[in-house]
């Protein structure tokens, strides 16, 4: 492999696993809204039955 | 409250225009504005990543310790909350540090890896940190989880003065520094083009971390409300 060749393999690397992580955070962080709106809609539900 | 959280939003959306235009820029400069070295040529460009990534998770571990003796002394969950944050972004550079150095050192030195004082302590302070993330989540006790992992985070941020240290204390492959050298001022010992290329990378790593890290603690003040509302339902 050429220098380029070497130079090309770190910056894929390192750019690619913090796109991957940055999704990965943006659906954890949808995951999470999702489960608290349906938290919140239960106990509200709860509430009004009371 | 709702306007707070719109403003947050906000804030975290500007913050991460400006990290990725100052990747874009960053990338010009080392890839191509800067000037290929006269020892190393072309491969010396992975030091505009190599350099930024290790400085990025070293700012992370002083968070770390900053949360975690924060929350040590105040117990609040706002200061647990930064120091997990920090602590997964330290373990993601960290790793990208090494694995940088690693091809890096292929075309220089002729190996991917050696025992060297620096790349070894490099590697145990990425341990330490993926054993606090491990620490965090094999315990249940939330309360002691935090605690444990608070002092875990306390002790290993101790390895960093000795990372920065090892090529004075020990011959190693790895080379002395030659940005914060005591005996010559950085634009002395490099050159001005590298030198700019190093600081606009240096800055668009420090916007990304920023931004990474305000979308990590908003992740981490959502799970924690998350485990208020099921308490409060008694659903543990």
């Amino acid at each position: 492999m050429g220098p380029w060749g070497f130079v090309f393999l770190a910056y894929g690397i390192v750019w690619g696993a913090i796109l991957v992580y940055l999704f990965s955070l943006k659906r954890r962080y949808s995951c999470a809204l999702e489960e608290l709106a349906q938290l919140r809609a239960a106990e509200e539900s709860n509430e009004d039955a009371k | 409250m709702v306007k707070s959280v719109e403003k947050t939003k906000r804030g975290t959306g500007i913050l991460g225009a400006l990290a990725f235009t100052a990747v874009a820029v960053g990338l010009y400069w080392g890839l191509v504005q800067a000037p290929p070295d006269a020892l190393q040529g072309d491969v010396q460009r992975i030091m505009y990543l190599h350099l930024p990534s290790i400085l990025t998770a070293y700012l992370s571990f002083f968070l770390v310790f900053i949360g975690s003796c924060l929350y040590l002394w105040k117990r609040e969950k706002r200061d647990d909350n930064l120091a997990h944050s920090a602590a997964e972004l330290g373990v993601l550079f960290t790793a990208l540090t090494i694995v940088e150095g690693s091809i890096w050192g292929r075309p220089t030195w002729g190996v991917w890896w050696t025992w060297d004082a620096r790349l070894t302590l490099t590697a145990i302070l990425l341990l330490i940190y993926t054993g606090y993330l491990m620490l965090r989540s094999l315990i249940d006790d939330e309360n002691r989880a935090a605690v444990s992992a608070a002092v875990l985070g306390i002790i290993g941020f101790l390895d960093i003065p000795l990372i920065h240290m090892s090529v004075y204390w020990w011959r190693t492959l790895h080379q002395p520094p030659s940005i914060l050298r005591p005996d010559k001022l950085p634009w002395e010992n490099v050159d001005p083009a590298m030198l700019a290329a190093l600081g606009v990378n240096l800055l668009a790593f420090m916007l990304l971390y920023f931004y990474l890290l305000s979308l990590r603690l908003r992740l981490g003040e959502v799970r924690n409300e998350i485990k208020s509302l099921r308490l409060s339902r008694g659903a543990y």
